[in-house]
């Protein structure tokens, strides 16, 4: 396998900032940010930030307005961005990113915002060789967190250096220009540490299904406080608003992330509100994650990052609940 | 030992019929974390704990039972205590709703995540604990536990002296700065004991006060709103400034506000008691009008 040294990382990065923008896990932020030479990266670790608005930016205009008597105009604010490199996600991001894809551009609809992004995105993902935070559960969630196939590079933790392994022709093309960069390394990759979050998941699709009216909803939910922590952090939660802002004659539309734990969320527009308290609202977030997302789409919608059971003010854990429905008694 | 005695005293109050559901801390997911947990069975009593990570402020899951039937039991620290006290002066909650289950608290610790347990004696205190004026219970039925000493909080203002000394374009600056950083998921709001109006104005009701888009002036309306609007009513224990997700320094807003207003009115603590109001909840002919 081909490797580059650690340190050598900047000069790569360096090089390639000279053809893309290149975007980076940043130390202190803890997002993915644009590169600038010198700046520190956080390299051991996932990004508290998830690199969701690299594809689907938590404010997203969409087209400009404007009248004038009884004319009206529309542009459209879509844009082709330059060729984006996208460096140093973790295999959980990158399930996350495939998550996305589905709703994004699958059953029949593409959504023009997030494709232009999309398309435009080289990725390279570095792995995990254990768990990289307390709150890490992505082995139970079905993913490698050494590895992963849906980037188009992968780096191998090797220590002191990053075992380099193309994973699409783009990549290959990739190594290929680089190869300067690149040596030859007979260094295998380490085995996996033992994670200390594990949960089992066989089943829980298929026993949520019966769930809907359990009592275990009301239960779990009474201490959440109905924040939108726990969605702003996740990298697989997707929900957005479209709004606009009108000054005068102009204005603009937009999209922006929103939150199923907020209360106004599903209300309408005469008051109503299908889900009126925190039982429904967890539930949800719960069953799309577990339940209806794995239906439409054969994935679980939780990779397994852990962010937010790290940050959730009221240690709502995830792994903890799936383990209360495992345990759940249905007759 | 107060978590043998919370047992009981929960085990004795369900039993009896006295209160339907007793609200304390139980074991989280770690063992540097424990977390809310309501109560309603007397065989669940075993669940509860009190140790140095019961960090959460409860006080506020008294307005999810308001309208409940019969009364509701909660262990209160000393902020705890003070934020029931806050609600009950608002009329949120009612006094004979409430049994109040009283631990004079020595301040929450916090180990690094990850870390293998260890003795918490020498364990930092939460940010939140480190200028806590008052550690005891100011209002309750029982109290579990002798009362402890007041910590010395002549640091209580250093954060906000440190930023008033700044210029009014480094101060702009540095605000930005933090508020860029917002996602605007409302944690701080929601864990607040003084936001406590059934409808926020910045949820989406029509009126527009704050558009949805996250971008700097959205975020600083927000945040500046919020300091505002529980001017006066903080009680400082800190919630908002633990649960931000993007460590904004939200307590350095708060007591900058608390500091002006002792300075404008008076010294004045929000949820001593109920009878002393906050400053802005009354008029009093000799307050000062500069602003007029």
């Amino acid at each position: 396998m081909k490797a580059i040294a650690k340190t050598q990382i900047s000069e790569l990065l360096n090089q390639v900032a000279r053809e893309y923008n290149v975007l980076v896990p940043v130390a202190g932020a803890d997002k993915y940010a644009p590169y600038t030479p010198g700046i520190e990266l956080k390299l051991n670790s996932r990004t508290l930030l998830p690199p969701k608005d690299v594809f689907f930016p938590q404010t997203e205009k969409m087209y400009k307005f404007s009248t004038d008597g009884m004319e009206g105009s529309l542009d459209s604010l879509l844009t082709t961005p330059k060729p984006q490199l996208l460096f140093g996600i973790r295999p959980c991001d990158v399930k996350s990113i495939h998550c996305l894809d589905h709703v994004f551009l699958s059953k029949g609809f593409v959504d023009e915002f997030y494709a232009a992004k999309r398309d435009n995105t080289f990725l390279i993902s570095i792995g995990c060789n254990g768990p990289a935070e307390s709150t890490c559960f992505c082995q139970s969630m079905g993913i490698n967190p050494q590895d992963t196939d849906e980037v188009d590079v992968h780096l191998f933790d090797l220590g002191s250096q990053y075992g380099v392994v193309p994973k699409s022709a783009k990549g290959e093309a990739f190594v290929a220009k680089y190869a300067a960069l690149f040596a030859e390394t007979t260094e295998e990759v380490p085995a996996v540490a033992e994670f200390t979050l594990n949960l089992e998941l066989d089943g829980v699709s298929e026993k949520l299904a019966q769930m809907f009216e359990h009592p275990l909803w009301e239960e779990v939910s009474r201490k959440c406080i109905g924040c939108g922590a726990c969605t702003y952090l996740c990298p697989t939660c997707h929900c957005f608003d479209v709004s606009a802002r009108v000054a005068g004659t102009q204005g603009f539309r937009f999209r922006c992330w929103d939150s199923c734990m907020f209360s106004d969320y599903t209300r309408m527009a005469g008051g109503h509100n299908p889900r009126p308290s925190k039982k429904e609202r967890v539930r949800n977030r719960f069953l799309h994650k577990l339940q209806y997302f794995p239906e439409r789409y054969g994935d679980s919608l939780c990779t397994g990052c852990g962010r937010c059971l790290s940050k959730c003010p009221v240690n709502m854990d995830i792994t903890n609940i799936i383990k209360q429905v495992r345990e759940v008694d249905l007759v | 030992m107060i978590t043998e005695k919370m047992r009981d005293v929960a085990k004795d109050l369900l039993t009896k019929g006295e209160v339907n559901m007793v609200i304390g801390w139980e074991k989280g997911t770690f063992w540097y974390n424990s977390t809310p947990v309501f109560i309603t069975k007397a065989e669940d009593v075993e669940r509860l704990v009190f140790d140095e990570f019961c960090t959460n402020n409860l006080a506020k899951y008294l307005l999810d039972y308001k309208t409940a039937e019969g009364k509701v039991a909660i262990f209160v620290k000393g902020c705890d205590a003070r934020a029931v006290n806050r609600l009950m002066q608002d009329q949120q909650v009612q006094r004979d709703k409430v049994y109040l289950l009283g631990i004079p608290c020595g301040g929450m610790k916090e180990a690094a995540p990850g870390t293998q347990p260890q003795a918490t004696e020498g364990l930092p205190l939460v940010e939140k604990c480190q200028n806590c004026t008052s550690p005891n219970p100011v209002v309750f039925d029982v109290l579990l536990g002798d009362q402890v000493s007041v910590r010395d909080t002549q640091n209580r203002f250093a954060a906000v002296e440190k930023l008033e000394a700044l210029g009014t374009d480094e101060k702009y600056a540095y605000w930005g700065e933090m508020f860029d950083k917002c996602i605007r998921c409302y944690a701080c709001r929601n864990v607040c004991p003084a936001c406590s109006c059934r409808e926020c104005a910045f949820d989406g009701n029509g009126l527009n006060w704050l558009g949805k888009q996250n971008n700097l002036q959205e975020n600083q309306m927000f945040n500046i709103t919020r300091a505002m609007h529980v001017a006066g009513r903080c009680i400082e224990c800190g919630e908002c400034e633990r649960v931000c997700p993007m460590d904004l320094p939200l307590m350095a807003i708060n007591r900058k506000v608390i500091k002006d207003l002792n300075e404008l009115f008076g010294a004045y603590e929000a949820g001593m008691d109920v009878e002393n109001r906050p400053p802005l909840g009354q008029f009093k002919l000799e307050d000062p009008e500069k602003f007029m």
